[in-house]
């Protein structure tokens, strides 16, 4: 394979894996896509500027969740235009196969800008597994992606984002969901390998009897900077969200957002987010916020950062295990996040990613 | 033959004080000791000192186990070497399947039956020792000492806070663990259990028990006579026996 191509192993370990049955497929590589491609009727994968061309309702959707004015790294996207993928499921369409994208850094240095634009219509479920790497030679560049995910009537929509950049990337992912009534929303993330700086903190806005849940898996070391959070607006009543975040630093920088907003009755939202401090220059800065508009809201958190315990240390050693394979096995565990609104074989899959992410990156 | 376990002198440091002070105690091979004594006499501190875990400190004696000398090795090392300890209250880890975890310290074979037969197949998937009941951490960590396959275990209070039917059940474990289906002549395997209660004694044969007290063995003997007499008459009884005989070898 020649060094212009990008290898199978860096695709495949952001989850694009074309030998795993999926229902579409995107790949943008710089600022090139070279693949968009559905697989079934039930869903469409479109370059997004060509689905602007084609359909009125997605320009009128185009930076409707996310504002142009929000940063500089909006503006920047919005004067780049639709450079993403447009991704719809059909209203009632049940897409248990992934649809999966991949965004790929090749040139050193470049600013690869994207917008995506993601649909799962009236009772569709759609679920999206999105890599973002570098190839292997690139440590520089500049990765800017805004994405909106608008959430139809009792529909699900999965996006588990698997991040494998360079040592000295920049990553300003802008992105926020929209969730209809009944709908339902999970975002997974998981980034496990060094990278210079990743910055986003996605919102959810959920109208009555939504919810969506944001799980985080990061692991950083030394050199990475990460400011990670997820916002929830629990708009309508009986919506529920649940953010929960597990970091491990091995040196790196890690802070740790959160911010759920009930505004009215009966909303409830939960978030945990621990981190696991394994070296003495890293960080982990937890910043859990609780906003209660209404009475009647149940809203609560669970925060913590701390080292490895002695304690599990010592029973898992007396137990037989070498100090490295317990300790690997107790960071293994605490990055262990339920992931059970993905379908099993998906869950196959994000855990296969995960537990690859683990024993290559992390530990 | 050298015995199973031979620990010589021993004494052990906990937070700066000397928890043991001088012990001895030998148990050979194919042999189940039972140990006696009040709250604080050392009973644990012992099985401590003797897995290596951290913050008991050896300041004297040693600990040598088939022939080999174990103090000062790594509490991996010593478990490596064929010994198993039954935590008293064994930490919750979290995210840590129970059968990932009996997976990867597996050197039995045999984990499958033991799942069933400690009635623990529906914790499998169950994050290891989180919200287990009194009875299911004791049985999980017999579970986890059937994985082991130690040659010498080490039982902290296998019967506090079980039920009988739980009692059964572990003790079952216990027995197959020390191979006690074997013929005499062929057992080989181990044990040094903590009892408060007593009950143990009902359920797995014991050679001989020991009374610890102030951080030394103070007394051996028929463990089911030991038990009865401190069941009447309570461990002062043992004091001042102890005192007694003191007095009279000056």
């Amino acid at each position: 394979m020649n060094s212009t191509t990008p290898s199978e192993r860096e695709l495949k370990g952001v989850g694009f894996d074309p030998t795993i049955e999926h229902a579409g497929s995107f790949l943008l590589e710089d600022l090139t896509i070279t693949q968009a491609l559905p697989r079934t009727s039930a869903v469409e994968v479109l370059p997004l500027a060509e689905a602007m061309e084609r359909y009125d309702w997605v320009r009128e959707r185009y930076f409707r969740l996310v504002s142009r004015e929000q940063d500089a790294f909006t503006r920047e996207a919005a004067a780049t235009g639709p450079s993403g993928v447009f991704i719809r499921a059909f209203a009632g369409e049940k897409v248990l196969l992934p649809v999966q994208s991949c965004f790929l850094l090749r040139t050193p240095g470049l600013r690869q800008v994207v917008h995506n634009l993601v649909v799962a219509e009236e009772g569709a479920e759609l679920h999206l597994v999105n890599g973002c790497t570098t190839a292997r030679y690139t440590d520089i560049g500049t990765h800017i992606g805004v994405t909106e995910y608008y959430v139809g009537r009792n529909a699900r929509l999965t996006s588990s984002m698997i991040h494998h950049w360079g040592d000295e990337v920049e990553v300003y992912p802008r992105s926020a969901a929209h969730i209809e009534e009944g709908g339902h929303f999970v975002s997974n993330y998981i980034a496990m390998s060094r990278v210079g700086m990743i910055q986003m903190y996605p919102t959810a806005i959920l109208e009555r009897g939504a919810s969506a849940t944001f799980n985080s898996v990061v692991y950083a070391p030394a050199g990475s900077k990460l400011d990670l959070g997820a916002r929830a607006i629990l708009r309508g009543a009986d919506a529920a969200a649940d953010i929960i975040s597990r970091a491990v630093s091995d040196g790196g920088h890690v802070i740790n957002r959160g911010h759920i907003i009930g505004e009215v009755a009966g909303s409830r939202g939960h978030m945990e987010c621990n981190g696991l401090l394994l070296a003495e220059d890293g960080v982990i800065h937890a910043i859990p916020e609780l906003e209660g508009r209404s009475p009647e809201i149940a809203l609560s958190h669970e925060a913590s950062v701390g080292m490895i315990s002695r304690e599990e240390l010592a029973y898992l050693m007396a137990s037989g295990l070498g100090e490295e394979s317990a300790r690997s096995l107790i960071i293994q565990g605490f990055l262990e996040v339920p992931l059970a609104d993905l379908p099993p074989f998906l869950q196959k899959t994000v855990r296969g990613l995960i537990t690859q992410a683990k024993s290559g990156e992390a530990v | 033959m050298d015995p199973l376990i031979a620990i010589s002198d021993l004494w052990v440091e906990v937070g700066g004080k000397s928890v043991l002070r001088g012990l001895d105690l030998q148990i050979p091979d194919g042999e189940v000791h039972i140990l006696f004594g009040p709250n604080g006499s050392g009973k644990s501190t012992l099985l401590s000192a003797i897995m290596g875990l951290p913050g008991y400190r050896i300041t004297r004696g040693t600990i040598h186990f088939r022939g080999k000398r174990i103090d000062g090795l790594a509490s991996n090392e010593i478990a490596q070497l064929g010994i198993g300890l039954a935590f008293q209250h064994p930490p919750a880890i979290r995210g840590v399947a129970l059968e990932t975890f009996i997976r990867s310290i597996d050197r039995s074979g045999s984990t499958g039956e033991a799942f069933h037969s400690l009635h623990l197949d529906s914790h499998r998937k169950r994050e290891l020792n989180c919200g287990f009941s009194g009875g299911e951490l004791k049985r999980s960590e017999i579970l986890k000492l059937t994985a082991q396959s130690p040659e010498l275990i080490l039982l902290d209070e296998p019967e506090s806070g079980v039920d009988l039917e739980n009692l059964a059940i572990i003790t079952e474990a216990i027995n197959r663990i020390l191979d006690k289906q074997q013929p005499l002549r062929l057992r080989r395997r181990g044990g040094l259990i903590i009892s408060h209660a007593g009950f143990i004694l009902d359920y797995v044969e014991a050679n001989l028990g020991h009374i610890i007290l102030d951080g030394r063995i103070a007394c051996s003997g028929n463990p089911h006579e030991m038990f009865e007499e401190i069941r009447k008459e309570g461990y002062e009884h043992c004091v001042q026996c102890l005192a007694k005989r003191s007095g009279e070898k000056p």
